[in-house]
């Protein structure tokens, strides 16, 4: 397979030298996003997230099984993030690159390990049966800033997420079919999302956020590479604040809508069998 | 006339829901729900992903595949063939990991495709072809395993069609195109019965399973069957599919066409329509 390509020289200086006179190449602002979509499928649990040119596709699903036996009152959850060659042709069928690896590792963090998701709700009996919930993330278009978009895309279709109603009477469990039980939400916590900022110049100070591909290339740190002031962290910290804000009321926003497309004539309500806690 | 032949069964189920909650409100709900996702006319969009040389979305009978083509570009050493072009499919499915069904699929649609595509041009090259399937249709009435994707036959016609606008929209020099469509037969009233397009419902409960694709030459280039049928059966299969398939009314002659009573859309007619819009909007500027 052929390598990503490297930025040439002259790329690479005038890249450089556009942001130490504070311009991006696509004009945009430092601490300024490409334009963000969020989209939701036709099924529950489709996430479907546009951001520039960089496009990501999370879909949910869920079946019974066993838990682990260390966890018995535990559901399973798992993310799965592999890039296809579709991204870009450097990505190879079942040879994770370092990308792959740092994304699936922050997304895991982000989302899984900050408890997100509430794994106890996924139980149905204990050491026995229990939900497995799975998230596979599609990269169809690479251009830069995937953990953002993907923590987004993660986040947005698991909140979108119907699961089979169940119901338990003694030691049978019963799963009903979309067509008897309207499905319900997974017991969701809190909504986690990523804000990624990039450092330029000899010794990281130009900060930017929703680094492009080239933009990506040609960043100082990678991999906890150069060490960076306190303060700019301080800063960084706070600009992610106001950042996440806009993406959960995005995401709410979104999910809001899309509630209403589906709740033709105000049945919904109707036809859940959930109790009003 | 084909949209109540695609939702007959989901309709049916309906009426017996509304028997069970005793609500005819909740059925039209239900019915309603069917229909955002079952299209019964084929939907396309060219060109959408900007780092694969050629891309296509379509979306046809509840299936939607996006497909990307990279190529031709640099095999590797062990691979590369020194007279033709390797053609290298990779099926993925929306949820769970890619088995056995995803390798047979991938390997349908290389050795179909290989013969489509002027391999011979491109010695030494790698052609690489990624289709990733978003949705399938679901089936409501069962809790389906999702982390072994359970991938199959019903899939191919729109893996193959995704696949020819992909490699069309990459410009890649090609025979001829395919038209591919899934037939079924179903046993009723005693009789068997073909089924064009079978819903997820209709293939189960079929006799048998076929899915057939002809060249833009009107020659047949690919059969899957599943299930037991005669030979009689088979011919009728043919049949069916070659009407499908094949037959275009000469441009300007659409009367003829609706006249005929042909089920559903012309494949044939969309992928041009589809390529001829594509050319258009890129010659814009001239």
């Amino acid at each position: 397979m052929p390598r990503e390509a490297e930025p040439s020289l002259n790329e690479r200086a005038f890249v450089i030298q556009a942001l130490q006179e504070g311009q991006r190449i696509d004009g945009r602002a430092f601490d300024q996003f490409r334009k963000l979509d969020l989209r939701f499928g036709d099924q529950y649990g489709v996430a479907d997230v546009t951001l520039g040119k960089t496009r990501l596709l999370a879909k949910v699903s869920a079946e019974v099984t066993a838990p682990y036996t260390d966890r018995p009152f535990d559901g399973i959850f798992t993310i799965t993030t592999e890039l296809s060659p579709m991204a870009s042709p450097a990505f190879e069928v079942n040879r994770p690159t370092e990308t792959e690896v740092l994304l699936s590792r922050l997304i895991e963090k982000t989302v899984r390990r900050s408890n997100a998701l509430d794994l106890e709700s996924l139980c149905l009996v204990a050491g026995q049966k229990c939900w497995s919930v799975r998230v596979d993330l599609h990269v169809l278009s690479h251009d830069g800033n995937l953990i953002d978009a993907s923590c987004l895309a993660v986040v947005a279709a698991l909140r979108h997420f119907r699961k089979p109603d169940t119901s338990m009477e003694g030691d049978t469990v019963t799963i009903y079919t979309p067509a008897e039980r309207e499905p319900v939400p997974l017991s969701w916590l809190h909504s986690p999302f990523c804000v990624t900022f990039s450092f330029y110049g000899e010794n990281g100070e130009m900060m930017l956020v929703d680094a492009n591909l080239l933009e990506e290339q040609l960043r100082v740190a990678k991999l906890g590479g150069t060490a960076v002031e306190g303060t700019s962290l301080i800063q960084c910290a706070s600009a992610a604040v106001a950042r996440v804000k806009e993406f959960s009321t995005l995401v709410d926003a979104k999910l809001a809508d899309d509630l209403k497309r589906r709740d033709k004539g105000g049945l919904l309500a109707e036809l859940s069998a959930e109790n009003e806690r | 006339m084909r949209g109540t032949v695609a939702l007959g069964p989901y309709l049916t189920g309906a009426i017996i829901i509304s028997k069970t909650t005793l609500d005819s409100k909740l059925a039209r709900v239900y019915v309603e729900t069917f229909i955002m996702t079952v299209t019964t006319e084929p939907e396309a969009l060219l060109s959408h992903l900007y780092k694969a040389d050629g891309s296509a979305t379509y979306s046809h009978a509840g299936y939607t595949v996006i497909g990307a083509v990279n190529g031709p570009i640099e095999a590797q050493k062990r691979d590369e063939l020194p007279e033709e072009a390797i053609v290298d499919v990779i099926v993925r499915p929306a949820a769970g990991v890619g088995g056995t069904r995803e390798r047979h699929l991938e390997s349908l649609l290389q050795s179909t495709l290989r013969q489509v595509i002027l391999v011979n041009s491109f010695p030494r090259t790698l052609i690489q072809i990624i289709l990733q399937i978003t949705v399938t249709p679901e089936n409501e009435y069962i809790n389906g395993k999702l982390v072994q994707a359970n991938v199959n036959l019903p899939v191919l016609p729109a893996l193959l069609q995704t696949a020819i606008l992909s490699l069309l929209s990459a410009s890649l020099p090609m025979a001829a195109t395919l038209t591919s469509t899934s037939l079924a037969i179903i046993q009723e009233d005693g009789r068997p019965h073909i089924v064009t397009n079978p819903t997820a419902r209709q293939v189960e409960q079929s006799k048998s399973f076929h899915v057939l694709a002809f060249t833009s030459q009107n020659e047949l280039i690919l059969a899957e069957s599943e299930g037991a049928f005669t030979l009689k059966e088979w011919d009728d299969i043919y049949g069916a599919a070659y009407r499908k398939c094949c037959t275009t009314a000469s441009i300007g002659d659409t009367d003829t066409l609706m006249d005929e009573g042909t089920t559903g859309a012309d494949l044939k007619r969309f992928t041009r329509s589809i390529i001829e819009q594509k050319t258009a909007s890129d010659l814009h500027w001239k």
